[in-house]
């Protein structure tokens, strides 16, 4: 018990002093492996969304069906926009409170980041739906496989991000999530920044650049 | 009472540097920077004859406004301004890779040539 006690206490002293919160770890880099591995990870992701993009920008000129001007909505896709930028905020004051100890906190903002990222993608289903009934299928157009192929495995990306930040709520229920373990909320926390970077991308570029 | 390894520590029983956490209020600033900076994105598209982005200026207009919401999220909200210097050596390599890549790619195809359509 007393180590456990000298446990909170060096970790609470470190996170009071340390001016970002941020502990050095054991290894060569002084960052833990799972954080390196998330970084790694991400910056692959990079090569990924890049070829999505590169895709859907060499074949935005539908050669048959409608195009993204008549189809696109974009007074929707900016709300679900502003939603997944805000469930950034929430994500990062989740961190913020498991930081400082503040359970209660990181359970409402884990619940709120997750409830912003269902709300995209409930938005972003709805928009499939309208689209298809308008006649934009997968195979309708080179345009429509591009366009169906980068959102949707932008959609995924945000669906896994969902369930890794319910399974963190559910791990904080059950007690399983003390502040010395904040990292692994500030990596799912990375992960769900980055889903949000890709997306600002995806909005400029897909919807809103002529 | 005893305080395990489980239990989350009291607030009032750590120093003020964690109780006053100011980072939260810089991260509440910069959700309202990012939703300014996405107003003005969404106003390139509902006023498209403002001087400010009319014509082709909207395409550099757009990829500014992009690039700094992108740079504020990337070192804001993922801590990179306060992390490790080799975290960002890493983030960057891979944008930085896939940028080279994937522009060197749209070239070949000549997408950036006038009158390219596909």
């Amino acid at each position: 018990m007393a180590n456990a006690v000298q446990t909170h206490e060096s970790v609470a002293a470190a996170d009071a002093h340390a001016p970002h919160a941020h502990i050095d770890h054991d290894t060569n880099t002084g960052i833990s492996n799972t954080k390196l591995g998330m970084w790694l990870f991400l910056a692959s992701e990079c090569l990924l969304f890049g070829g999505l993009i590169t895709t859907y920008l060499l074949y935005k000129h539908p050669l048959e069906g409608p195009t993204p001007k008549e189809i696109f909505d974009i007074p929707f896709t900016s709300t679900s926009s502003f939603v997944l930028l805000m469930s950034s905020l929430t994500m990062v004051l989740a961190v913020s409170a498991i930081e400082r100890g503040d359970h209660q906190r990181l359970r409402i903002w884990l619940g709120a980041t997750a409830l912003l990222g269902a709300t995209f993608i409930s938005g972003q289903i709805y928009e499939f739906t309208v689209f298809v009934r308008e006649g934009l299928g997968f195979t309708t157009s080179r345009f429509s496989s591009a366009f169906y192929t980068l959102t949707g495995f932008h959609g995924v990306h945000v669906t896994v991000g969902i369930i890794m930040l319910m399974s963190l709520v559910l791990l904080s229920l059950r007690g399983k999530l003390p502040e010395h373990r904040a990292e692994t909320v500030e990596i799912i926390g990375l992960y769900w920044h980055f889903v949000d970077v890709v997306w600002i991308f995806i909005f400029a570029v897909v919807y809103l650049i002529p | 009472m005893a305080i395990t390894s489980h239990d989350p520590i009291p607030t009032s029983q750590l120093d003020g540097a964690v109780k006053d956490y100011s980072r939260d209020k810089v991260y509440v600033l910069t959700a309202l920077f990012l939703a300014a900076l996405t107003v003005i994105e969404i106003m390139t598209y509902a006023f498209p004859d403002f001087p400010v982005w009319s014509g082709n200026l909207v395409i550099a207009v757009l990829m500014i406004l992009m690039a700094i919401k992108f740079f504020t999220v990337v070192y804001i909200f993922m801590h990179l301004r306060f992390d490790k210097p080799i975290l960002t050596w890493i983030f960057w390599a891979g944008v930085t890779l896939a940028a080279g890549v994937y522009l060197v790619a749209l070239c070949t195809f000549r997408i950036f040539w006038p009158g390219h359509h596909g």
